[in-house]
């Protein structure tokens, strides 16, 4: 799949780290960004533009990460969901592992991290 | 954090005054060393040795380090050990003061000792980040054995002092800790740690220093107190929150939670009544930090 393609979904409470993430995706030659601002959102977002990976932050309002990667699952179960958080603790890595994430990524997000994510997706169709 | 401390370490010993401080802060990044000053850390001349150098040097056209070896006062690989060695910030710090006229060379002299001294330090230490030693200046600092849980609050405000070099900037100075408030004019936000340490944390300043704060921390140009700003506070508490519950699951195998930041919003004093509140001094003013006892 042509990078210029991929259609990539950031879903986080925080505008900077919306803004960070989505800059960088953008700058890999993705033009295609959706944003979200917590989990209800993202459901909502997932399922009418069915974007091919999704960012996802954990510690965010109304619905968190977890319960907004659930409940995508529950609409796609091949959805390629990221968790992008700075709470990298056993038990939420367990739970993000557990409920279908496909990768963790911890926060300060590393660009270049993000970068092999979406080559590998681009080649392979997953991460 | 040997550099932080340092500058914590002249305002109590009313060495230097906080606005000398600030200044002194504000002026590191231009400031080059000089070989008296490393001269005195490394113990190789006396304060008065380096007077009589600069005296002579002012009356003759040769080089410091020539001079300092025709006196006997250094070897010649003393010199050369002196200006190969790689700056340490501490010694930055001390050499502007000196510069600026805030420390004489023998009130610097006797400073460097002192803090050394007090906390045993040795350049190796220092240069080595040594964990141990910056452990105890942080116990010094904070008094963490009245706390209910001394090992988690230490992590905590180590952490926060890490972070701070890593995200915002190395040119601050932790200020005596505080356990109230009484401005009212100060805007916060709010991150509450859930789980077996629960407790409510805070990120708070007046608006020109959330600003500044937000504008290091975000790498963007932000003039107002806008989204941006407020994310910047929310994010940066955030992560640190963030990074102390990785640290405390993979470490103490306690496994704690966070709430989503507040928006920012006004605190009232009873808001950090029974708190640990750390400030800490930036060029552009004071942010603070609290969390609840």
């Amino acid at each position: 799949m042509d990078i210029k393609d991929l259609k990539v979904l950031v879903c986080d409470d925080s505008i900077l780290s919306r803004k960070k993430l989505k800059d960088c995706i953008i700058s890999l030659g993705c033009a295609n960004v959706l944003e979200a601002a917590d989990g209800e959102e993202a459901i909502a977002q997932y399922d009418s533009n069915r974007p091919n990976i999704v960012f996802m932050d954990i510690v965010m309002p109304k619905k968190d990460g977890i319960e907004a990667l659930k409940g995508i699952l529950e609409i796609d179960p091949k959805a390629t969901i990221i968790m992008a958080s700075s709470v990298g603790t056993q038990s939420y890595l367990k739970d993000a592992i557990k409920a279908g994430a496909s990768d963790f990524l911890q926060k300060p997000i590393d660009n270049k991290q993000v970068k092999k994510f979406i080559d590998s997706f681009c080649s392979k169709g997953g991460v | 954090m040997f550099t932080q401390f340092f500058g914590n370490f002249l305002l109590n010993e009313k060495l230097v005054t906080p606005e000398q401080l600030v200044d002194a802060l504000q002026q590191k990044k231009e400031t080059r060393m000089k070989l008296g000053v490393l001269a005195i850390n490394a113990g190789y001349m006396t304060a008065s040795q380096v007077e009589r150098v600069h005296e002579l040097q002012s009356k003759m056209d040769k080089r410091i380090g020539d001079i300092a070896v025709e006196l006997g006062y250094m070897t010649e690989d003393q010199v050369m050990e002196l200006l190969h060695a790689q700056p340490l910030g501490y010694l930055l710090l001390g050499q502007t003061m000196v510069d600026k006229g805030y420390l004489d060379n023998a009130q610097f002299e006797n400073a460097i000792n002192a803090y050394k001294e007090k906390y045993s330090l040795t350049d190796e230490d220092i240069a080595n980040n040594e964990d141990s030693k910056v452990e105890s200046l942080i116990t010094s600092l904070v008094d963490f054995s009245k706390t209910s849980h001394p090992a988690l609050y230490e992590q905590f405000v180590s952490l926060l002092m890490n972070n701070l070099v890593r995200f915002v900037g190395d040119d601050f100075t932790p200020l005596e800790p505080e356990y109230e408030i009484k401005s009212t004019s100060f805007k916060s936000t709010m991150q509450g740690i859930k789980g077996e340490f629960e407790k409510e944390t805070r990120i708070f300043a007046d608006e020109a220093e959330l600003i500044q704060f937000a504008c290091r921390y975000s790498g963007e140009d932000i003039t107002e107190l806008d989204e941006y700003a407020e994310a910047s506070g929310q994010d940066f508490i955030n992560l640190h929150n963030g990074l102390f519950t990785v640290n405390v699951s993979n470490e103490e195998q306690i496994e704690l939670q966070l709430t989503p930041p507040t928006p920012l919003a006004e605190l009232t004093p009873n808001e950090v009544s029974n708190c640990l509140i750390l400030p800490f001094q930036f060029p552009f003013g004071t942010i603070r930090f609290s969390i609840s006892l």
